[in-house]
């Protein structure tokens, strides 16, 4: 049976307003709708468009979490103008990206990447999060530029290159001199491209890489991370030995 | 092999005691730190700080403190009654005033000295500390629910696999309270282990709690951490172990609720005896509420093997005459196909001194845990499979190379979730 969407008027119109402490329940139709939305085109379009529409002026930050979690279950592209507009937005950028995250296609990940180059610090972060999230192939020479920037947001950017972990990412990170936290973070994202290079059988790739790192922590002092880089470089060395090539 | 951190200390204690006489330089080496017949010196005992001293946290600190192998010296969270009495309690057993305490756990990583962490926050936090744990050379004992989503568990694996950590779970009844099923189990008594009933709890909340003034002796922000921002109320941080909107357990930004919590003991006992440790489900089956009312809407994993594990599947639709069974009081019952199978052995804790003496020995031979992190995760795919089909009401299916569910958009969305400025993993 087609879900009834006259139910839904009521729950949207308290919804607009809700804020924490508030009665909750009218939201029940509204879950169940998006439950039965998987099966029901029609249902999932208007639903999004009731949702988008709240996510203007005039609905509350209670409000607007509620929707981006719903919309992090069925949005579409239709969806992303309106959560896109978050994206700068400190209170709610973070729910915008909930969302986004989730939602298929390239109108999000555009959307990501356009903010990345729009918001402050804080904010950007959370971008580059995303978009490493999405593996996003197009980020990669963005996220390479911000390696030099303030150490927070190059110690994301570093380990965004490391979830993407492609070529040009373990390029962009091997050609990189951060100081402080974000070399750490360079390194850490180095052994993880060197892995999935490993997993992927590209031993020369990754022989490449731990044989880097083991020479630049060599000298290194005998701390536990400098130990532990070690070990890691010098296993990845043993496990990208090609042994079915006769020395 | 030997633990690369008790080398350094012993050969850095040799090399000052050396450096002390040549130089004729006052030096004092108090009888605490060479030991004596129930404490090994100084230079032997592994270093530990606790991250989260709440209800769990105090419990583990009290399990890795009593040790005579285990010099604790520092407590981090960002409660500061819960920071203050964790310190207090090292303090009094020492009987010192040595133990620091710190409200950002990234300070206590920080510091060299610590050979390891244990880690008991609410489990939006529990991925990112443990791999800047193993980032930071640390070995880390985690209180379960190890992940609070399924995209959680290969990354923690990987930190702890690259940088050669010992990460231990935090479940200790796995071992010790399903013994009655285990045992039989594994000395072959049903012979192959054919299908699984078990009761488990439901999943987390939305949590919708009202705004209240911020105390002062919390840091909400990072309380939160990760997690999307709400406004301060004791119902969403408190630490009783309540799941019914009492506690942070209950919330669905902080925990998978009973499903995941208590889940993660009774999903833990039962893989563990069943065998399916090193597999995770390929087909999650819903099974809605029969329209006569009769049947309640229940659960089917299977695994690759074929053994079916039903989560709360009603009970007149279980079999009644299986003689090869065995049962837990927790609610569960495990059935084998009588064949002749050879008994194992039942692996069991290392060390001495449950869980936590498992962990430290661990640590001190490199070998891994009974309750290692990739068996945890692993385990902890189960539940939140369950979660993910009951929100979703129909079946799934799991491809585990892949990390995917097979031609399931939604379901695939709901694998992570965005975390919250700065925190990323």
């Amino acid at each position: 049976m087609p879900f009834d969407t006259t139910t839904l008027d009521a729950p949207f119109a308290a919804l607009k307003s809700f804020d924490w402490g508030g009665d909750a329940a009218p939201f029940k139709t509204i879950d169940d709708a998006v439950v039965a939305a998987h099966a029901d085109a029609t249902l999932r379009a208007d639903l999004e468009k009731r949702f988008a529409a709240l996510l203007g002026t005039g609905t509350s930050r209670a409000a607007k979490e509620y929707v981006c979690r719903k919309l992090s279950l069925i949005g579409t592209a239709a969806s992303v103008p309106a959560l896109a507009a978050l994206l700068g937005d400190k209170d709610n950028s973070h729910m915008a990206r909930f969302a986004l995250e989730r939602i298929d296609g390239p109108e999000p990940v555009d959307a990501l990447r356009k903010a990345l180059g729009e918001v402050g610090s804080d904010l950007k972060v959370g971008m580059i999060a995303s978009l490493a999230s999405r593996r996003d192939a197009a980020s990669v020479p963005l996220f390479a530029a911000l390696l030099t920037s303030d150490p927070m947001v190059a110690t994301a950017a570093a380990q965004a290159l490391g979830r993407i972990a492609s070529p040009a990412a373990a390029a962009a990170l091997a050609a990189a001199r951060p100081k402080g936290p974000a070399a750490d973070a360079v390194i850490d994202a180095r052994l993880a491209c060197a892995d999935a290079f490993l997993a992927a059988g590209d031993r020369p790739a990754a022989k490449a890489i731990f044989e880097a790192i083991a020479a630049a922590v060599a000298t290194a002092p005998h701390t536990h991370r400098e130990r532990a880089i070690r070990m890691a470089a010098q296993s990845g060395l043993f496990a990208a030995v090609d042994d079915t090539v006769a020395p | 092999m030997a633990l690369r951190s008790m080398t350094t200390r012993r050969g850095f204690l040799k090399a000052s005691a050396a450096t002390a006489g040549a130089a004729a330089a006052p030096y004092v080496i108090t009888s605490k730190a060479l030991g004596d017949a129930t404490t090994p010196p100084a230079s032997d005992r592994i270093v530990m700080g606790g991250i989260g001293l709440g209800n769990m946290g105090s419990g583990d600190q009290g399990g890795f403190l009593g040790r005579p192998d285990v010099q604790y010296v520092a407590v981090c969270d960002v409660r500061q009654k819960w920071r203050e009495a964790g310190q207090g309690r090292v303090d009094g057993k020492y009987g010192n005033t040595d133990c620091a305490a710190y409200v950002d756990f990234r300070e206590l990583l920080a510091r060299d000295d610590i050979d390891a962490v244990h880690i008991a926050t609410p489990d939006q936090w529990h991925s990112i500390m443990t791999i800047a744990a193993c980032r930071a050379g640390k070995d880390v004992y985690l209180q379960k629910p190890e992940t609070l989503t399924l995209r959680e568990g290969p990354l923690m694996v990987a930190a702890a696999r690259r940088y050669g950590r010992v990460v231990s779970g935090g479940s200790q009844r796995v071992l010790e309270d399903y013994r009655t099923i285990v045992d039989p189990c594994w000395a072959g008594e049903l012979g192959r282990i054919t299908s699984v009933d078990l009761n488990v709890g439901p999943p987390a909340m939305a949590c919708y709690l009202p705004a209240m003034a911020t105390p002062t002796d919390i840091d909400w922000d990072l309380w939160l951490g990760p997690a999307p921002w709400e406004p301060y109320n004791p119902g969403r941080c408190d630490g009783n172990f309540g799941t019914g909107g009492n506690s942070w357990r209950s919330y669905v930004d902080y925990s998978g609720g009973s499903l995941t919590d208590w889940g993660a003991h009774n999903f833990g006992g039962t893989i563990f005896a069943a065998g399916l440790l090193d597999v995770q489900p390929t087909k999650i089956m819903y099974h809605p509420a029969s329209d006569d009312g009769k049947s309640s809407a229940f659960v089917t994993l299977t695994y690759p093997n074929g053994v079916e594990v039903h989560c709360n599947r009603p009970q007149h639709l279980r079999p009644q005459d299986v003689k090869t069974a065995v049962t837990h009081e927790r609610g569960i019952t495990i059935r084998g196909d009588g064949a002749a199978v050879a008994p194992r052995a039942v692996p069991v804790y290392s060390g001495t001194g449950g869980i936590y003496g498992d962990f430290i020995d661990c640590v001190k031979t490199r070998e891994r845990p009974f309750r290692d992190i990739e068996l945890a995760c692993n385990t902890m795919t189960a539940p939140h499979m369950v979660a993910l089909t009951q929100r979703l009401e129909r079946s799934l299916e799991w491809d585990r190379a892949a990390q995917q569910f097979k031609g399931d958009d939604e379901a695939n969305r709901l694998l992570d979730r965005a975390r919250r400025e700065p925190w990323t993993l």
